[in-house]
């Protein structure tokens, strides 16, 4: 077992230093070509980078050296280019950006595996949120689908209210990959339904007109598997639920569940498996039942 | 200005492709089911088909609000809505190649199919296509004028993709049925009611191509005859004179007939 390990081990050592050997410099370099944008708004452009290769790197290093060093592969001074990252682990979800065509995160994609697919790693940003700068995008739009929702306990004194409602280890399970949820925005990318709004504040316009005007065309607009998804988790917690029927009002006004048609990307994309299109049927039968009861309860 | 109310349509999104959903379903493809399983009875021969239209047409002065309330205007509004949902849907099959992606751009692919086929075929066939040169297929002949009408190999190829569509769209919509409405809500579920709806568009499709081979292959004389005789039959039955029937009444099938 441990020697077939090794002789693994010894015959891609084998195979690297025979590629070091014969055609490359002894220093690899990276070859990244990223699509820039000044401000918002403004034109996009390509610029290409070259950074010296190191084991283990991963496109945070890549980005962190090409500020670093704030020049182009041909040599001239540029403004270094803008990433948002934070946790670098994974958890927080800032990092989101479009790696070889695909939405993922920054921190989880290695250099070494992406060259294997592609001799230049490409860059560019999210394409569903507006661009703020380069690879930093305004995901305004998420944050404010969860807000539709209501996706949250609605316990907001201090008062000790004793125990809350037992949940019991099977609807635990159930809720748990639900709760993962990071809101990096990588099901929304990968969404056919989902397209880009970007409001643009008019010259005329008051901040508090800008911002009614924007959040009224996020609301008509497709909330996204996330909020779906985090809907039917508040919706199975025993606190939560007692709103239940606020968010499925929520889910069934305009830019609601029947939005969603059914490509399953999201699910295919989630970095944190959550069992999204499990989450948008149970929302489907939800409001299906929420529907019927509407119509004739009335 | 932003204060506008909302359009009708956004008011009522959710109910409305709902309808679509259920539309899709009831009436549009339990109409399909019935029209591709009448249609390959003609496997089952001339006199086996003709029986079957004739069911259909002893309906007499009801068919048309029939055919309308039921087909039609349900087949009409389910494309409308479609037509909606195709132009907010931005597909990225190049960048996702998932097959549930696949899946999803081949269910608006072939719808916007089936609508422009739908329309020829209606036209081709129904009696509402008779002004615009069309409406060729006589209830009286049922299989003889609707090989008649097939025979062209352009004509052949041409519905095969039409019927091959519109049964991937039916079986492919029947499963994303399933998902909107939550009959099927857990992966494991979802992979059965996928078999499931597998099955359902392999049997239409099998009944769709066999019944357009079928209607290809028919003996056009040999059909004409059993024609001839089941209409003399049915006005025997009916106390009229057999001897007046309308043998070869169809413009067609007088104009190509022998």
């Amino acid at each position: 077992m441990i020697k077939a390990v090794d002789s693994h081990s010894t015959a891609a050592d084998a195979a690297l230093g025979a590629h070091g050997n014969g055609h490359e410099p002894a220093a690899r370099r990276i070859r990244v070509r990223i699509l820039r944008q000044d401000v918002s708004g403004g034109e996009s452009y390509w610029e290409r980078f070259e950074v010296p290769h190191e084991p283990n790197m991963n496109v945070i290093s890549v980005l962190q050296k090409i500020a670093a060093q704030a020049k182009s592969r041909d040599g001239r001074a540029v403004a270094p280019v803008a990433w948002d990252c934070c946790c670098l682990e994974e958890v927080c979800g800032s990092c989101t950006m479009l790696i070889n065509g695909r939405t993922r995160m920054a921190c989880s994609a290695l250099v070494d595996k992406l060259l294997d697919e592609e001799e230049e790693i490409e860059l560019k940003p999210m394409s569903k949120f507006p661009v703020v700068r380069d690879l930093v995008v305004d995901r305004r739009r998420l944050f404010r689908s969860l807000e539709r929702v209501e996706a949250w306990v609605p316990v907001d004194d201090s008062y000790d209210h004793g125990p809350g409602p037992r949940i019991s280890p099977e609807d635990q399970e159930d809720a748990y990959p639900l709760s993962t949820c990071i809101s990096c925005g990588c099901c929304l990318e990968a969404c056919p339904q989902f397209n880009k709004i970007e409001v643009v504040q008019r010259d005329d316009e008051t901040a508090e007109a800008f911002e009614k005007r924007r959040k009224a065309a996020f609301d008509a607009a497709f909330v996204g598997p996330h909020a779906i998804s985090q809907a039917m988790l508040f919706n199975s917690h025993p606190t939560g639920k007692m709103i239940a029927d606020e968010r499925l009002e929520a889910l069934t006004d305009a830019g609601g569940i029947q939005m969603c048609g059914n490509a399953q990307n999201c699910v295919a994309v989630c970095p944190k498996s959550i069992p999204l299109t499990r989450s948008i049927a149970r929302a489907g039968r939800a409001a299906t039942v929420w529907a019927i009861k509407k119509l004739f309860d009335r | 200005m932003s204060e506008s109310t909302p359009s009708f349509f956004a008011r009522n999104q959710f109910l409305i492709y709902r309808l679509f959903s259920l539309s899709g379903l009831l009436p549009v493809g339990a109409f399909l089911v019935v029209h591709l399983l009448t249609n390959a009875s003609i496997l089952g021969g001339a006199a086996s088909f003709q029986s079957r239209v004739d069911m259909i047409h002893s309906l007499g002065p009801l068919l048309v609000p029939i055919e309308w309330a039921f087909i039609f205007l349900p087949m009409l509004f389910h494309a409308t809505v479609g037509f909606v949902i195709i132009a907010n849907g931005m597909p990225n099959v190049g960048s996702y190649p998932y097959v549930g992606n696949v899946r999803y751009t081949l269910q608006r692919a072939t719808g916007m199919i089936a609508f422009a086929f739908i329309i020829w075929h209606v036209i081709q066939l129904h009696w509402l296509g008779a002004p615009l040169g069309g409406g060729k297929f006589d209830p009286h002949h049922a299989s003889s004028s609707a090989s008649l009408a097939l025979q062209s190999p352009l004509v052949a190829i041409l519905y095969a993709i039409g019927v091959l569509s519109t049964v991937f769209h039916f079986a492919n919509g029947l499963w994303t049925l399933g998902i909107t409405w939550g009959l099927w809500t857990s992966p494991a579920a979802m992979r059965r009611a996928n078999a499931v709806s597998v099955v359902v568009g392999l049997v239409l499709a099998a009944a769709g191509l066999g019944a357009l081979g079928g209607m290809r292959a028919v003996d056009i004389e040999q059909a004409r005859a059993t024609e001839k005789r089941m209409e003399e039959v049915k006005r025997l039955l009916e106390g009229q004179d057999p001897a007046a029937a309308p043998a070869a009444s169809h413009p067609i099938s007088q104009k190509r007939g022998t």
